[in-house]
C-alpha cells in the first residue's frame, strides 16, 4: 500500500496521471514541451524595429505590402518605395522578377511610361546626339544577355555596429536576373564620344520636390569613360525574359555586371557624356566608401577625419545558407540537405565551404550550374546532425581571385559593403 | 484526518485528469483566432493594347508616430519628400545622429524648413527616437 506520502512526491503523482490519462497524455505531461511553447513563427509577428544592437534576423523586419506587379515583399519604406526579398526566394539562382527587391531614393517614380513617347537618348559631349525608341533597341542591336547579380550598396546594413541610418536592409537587397538589351559601348559608339570626355552619366525617371541641383531633385549616377566595365554594362529591356516590373526600371535599366546596384539606373533615359567630373550629390557626397581594406573603419577615425573616401564599387564576395532557414528543428541524425548562394562582384565562385563546429573544420560545398562570373551559383552540402542540440552552420566563399570572406564584421558610416562571413543556427531535436 | 487529505488528494487528481485529457486534445489540431485581409489578394489589372504602360498607385499605408511636441512639424516637412516611415524604419539613434539627419536634409538636401521648425524636429526626433528614449 502507498502511504500519503508517497502519493505526494512529484514522480507518483505524474505516473498516476500518465497512466489514468491511458497513456494519451503521459508522455506530454512527463517533458515539458518547447514545442508547446514555441508558436509556429507566424502566430508571433518579427519585432517592429531592431536596434540599437544588430539586426539578429536573416532578413528585415518589416511588415509584408503588396505593390504593383509584386508578390508580398517586406516593406522598409513606402514612399519612395523600398522593398525586400524574403530568404526563401534565394533557394534558386534567378530571383523571379515579382520577388526582385526594390530601392528608389527620391518620391517621383513613375506609375506609368508612353513608349510612344520615351525615347533613350544619347547626349552630351557626343558627335552626334541620339535618341531610341524601344522598337529600335530591340530592333536595331542584336541581343546581348548577361546573368547578373544586382545587390544594394547597402544590404545588409542592419547588421553593423554601432548601427548606422539609412535603409536597415537584412540580407535580401539583392537579386539575380538573366538580362538581355544592348551593350551600352554599341550605343556610345554610334553617337561618338569627343575626345578629351571623362564620364558617362546616367539618369532615369526618378524625381524629386527638392530644389533643382540637389540630390532631392534627381538622382545622377557616373562611370568614368576608362572604366573597363563599360565594354560590360548593357541597357537592359529584358529581365528573366519578362519586361521589368515598374518598380524595376520599366522599360530599360542599366547593367553594370559586379557593380553595386546604385549605378544599375532605372527607367534608364538619359545617357550624358561630360567632360569635367560628375559633382552631384548622389557621386560626390553619398555612396562612398573609405579607401581602406575592405572599406571598412571606425568612427573615431571618421571623427578624427582620417579616412579618405572613394566612390563605392564592386561587391565583394559573399555566401549564404538558404534551407534550413533554422525555422524548424531538424530530427538528429537525418541526412539534410543544406542549399544556398554564392556570388562575387570580382570573379566567379570558386569555392563554398560549410562548417558546424564554429569554423574550426570546413567541408567544400557542391557547386551548382555556372551560369557565368556575375550570376549567383548555388551550393548543397549534405550534413547530419550526430546528437541533439544547437548548432551554429557557418559558410564562407572564395571567388577565382582568392578573395574570400573573413569573419570579421565591416563598419563604415554608410552601411555599405558588409560581407562577413554568415551564420545560422540549427536546432537539432532528439528523434527517439 | 487522513481520509480527508486523501479524498482531497484524489479529487485534485481527477481535475488534473480531465485537465491533462483537455490538454491532450487540445494539443491536436491548435487553432488560434487571426486578423484576415491584412494583405489581400490583388485583383486582375485593366489593361488596353495601346503604348501606355502603366501600374496602380503605390501604396503608402499611414506611419504611427509617437505623440509630441514637434510631430506636427514632421508630418508637415518630412512628408515634403518622403513618409516618416523613414524615421520608424531606423534603429534607436544617438541624440547627434538624428541632428545630423535633420541637417542632412536642410542643408545639403535643401528642404526649406524654417529653422524654428527644424529645431522642433530634432528636438522631437531626440525625445522618442534615441536608444534611451524609444518605446517598442
Amino acid at each position: 500500500m502507498h502511504g500519503p506520502k508517497r502519493y505526494l512526491t512529484r514522480r507518483g503523482l505524474l505516473r498516476t496521471l500518465g497512466m489514468a490519462s491511458g497513456g494519451i497524455a503521459a508522455g506530454r505531461w512527463l517533458v515539458p514541451d518547447l514545442a508547446w511553447a514555441q508558436r509556429s513563427p507566424s502566430e508571433k509577428a518579427v519585432e517592429t524595429f531592431t536596434g540599437p544592437r544588430a539586426n539578429p534576423h536573416w532578413n528585415s523586419v518589416g511588415p509584408y505590402i503588396s505593390e504593383p506587379q509584386k508578390v508580398p515583399l517586406l516593406l522598409l519604406t513606402d514612399r519612395p518605395v523600398q522593398l525586400e526579398t524574403p530568404r526563401h526566394y534565394f533557394r534558386t539562382a534567378f530571383t523571379p522578377n515579382e520577388a526582385f527587391y526594390v530601392r528608389w531614393h527620391l518620391e517621383g517614380i513613375p506609375n506609368a511610361v508612353d513608349l510612344k513617347e520615351w525615347r533613350l537618348r544619347i547626349e552630351g559631349d557626343v558627335d552626334k546626339p541620339l535618341a531610341f525608341s524601344l522598337p529600335e533597341l530591340m530592333q536595331k542591336f542584336k541581343p546581348v544577355a548577361i546573368a547578373a547579380v544586382n545587390q544594394c550598396s547597402g544590404n545588409s546594413r542592419s547588421y553593423l555596429q554601432p548601427r548606422v541610418p539609412g535603409g536597415q536592409w537584412g540580407n535580401g537587397a539583392m537579386g539575380n536576373a538573366l538580362w538581355t538589351g544592348v551593350p551600352l559601348r554599341e550605343l556610345l559608339d554610334r553617337a561618338g564620344i569627343k575626345s578629351g570626355s571623362l564620364q558617362v552619366q546616367f539618369q532615369g525617371l526618378e524625381t524629386g520636390p527638392g530644389p533643382e541641383g540637389l540630390g532631392s531633385n534627381v538622382f545622377l549616377k557616373s562611370l568614368d569613360l576608362k572604366n573597363p566595365v563599360l565594354d560590360q554594362c548593357l541597357v537592359a529591356y529584358l529581365m528573366n525574359g519578362e519586361p521589368l516590373p515598374m518598380l524595376n526600371g520599366f522599360p530599360v535599366r542599366l547593367v553594370v555586371p559586379g557593380y553595386f546596384a546604385t549605378y544599375w539606373t532605372k527607367c534608364l533615359t538619359w545617357v550624358r557624356i561630360l567632360s569635367a567630373p560628375d559633382e552631384n550629390f548622389w557621386m560626390k557626397t553619398a555612396y562612398r566608401v573609405p579607401d581602406t581594406p575592405r572599406g571598412s573603419t571606425t568612427p573615431d577615425d571618421m571623427k578624427a577625419g582620417k579616412v579618405q573616401t572613394i566612390p563605392i564599387g564592386r561587391f565583394p564576395v559573399r555566401s549564404f545558407l538558404i534551407s534550413p532557414d533554422g525555422s524548424s528543428k531538424i530530427p538528429a541524425g537525418m541526412n539534410v540537405m543544406l542549399r544556398g548562394i554564392a556570388f562575387s562582384g570580382f570573379a566567379g565562385i570558386q569555392r563554398v565551404e560549410v562548417s558546424d563546429d564554429n569554423g574550426k573544420n570546413w567541408t567544400a560545398a557542391t557547386l551548382g550550374e555556372n551560369h557565368g562570373a556575375y550570376s549567383f551559383r548555388t551550393w548543397e552540402a549534405p550534413w547530419t546532425a550526430r546528437s541533439p542540440g544547437r548548432y551554429s552552420l557557418a559558410v564562407r566563399a572564395t571567388d577565382e581571385k582568392g578573395n574570400t570572406q573573413p569573419d570579421e564584421p565591416v563598419w563604415n558610416p554608410g552601411g555599405y559593403l558588409w560581407n562577413r562571413m554568415e551564420r545560422q543556427e540549427i536546432v537539432v531535436g532528439n528523434a527517439s | 484526518m487522513q481520509y480527508k487529505i486523501r479524498a482531497i488528494f484524489l479529487l485534485m487528481c481527477g481535475l488534473a485528469l480531465a485537465a491533462a485529457c483537455v490538454y491532450a486534445e487540445t494539443r491536436k489540431g491548435n487553432y488560434a483566432p487571426a486578423q484576415l485581409g491584412t494583405l489581400s489578394q490583388p485583383g486582375p489589372a485593366e489593361l488596353s493594347p495601346d503604348a501606355n504602360f502603366q501600374v496602380s498607385a503605390y501604396p503608402a499605408p499611414a506611419v504611427d508616430l509617437v505623440p509630441g511636441d514637434g510631430l506636427q512639424e514632421v508630418q508637415i516637412y518630412c512628408n515634403t519628400c518622403h513618409t516618416p516611415r523613414y524615421i520608424t524604419m531606423q534603429p534607436p539613434l544617438p541624440a547627434a545622429s538624428w541632428e545630423a539627419e535633420v541637417n542632412k536634409m536642410t542643408k545639403t538636401l535643401g528642404a526649406p524648413i524654417p529653422e524654428e521648425s527644424r529645431q522642433r524636429i530634432i528636438l522631437y526626433l531626440q525625445a522618442h527616437y534615441t536608444p534611451e528614449t524609444r518605446r517598442p
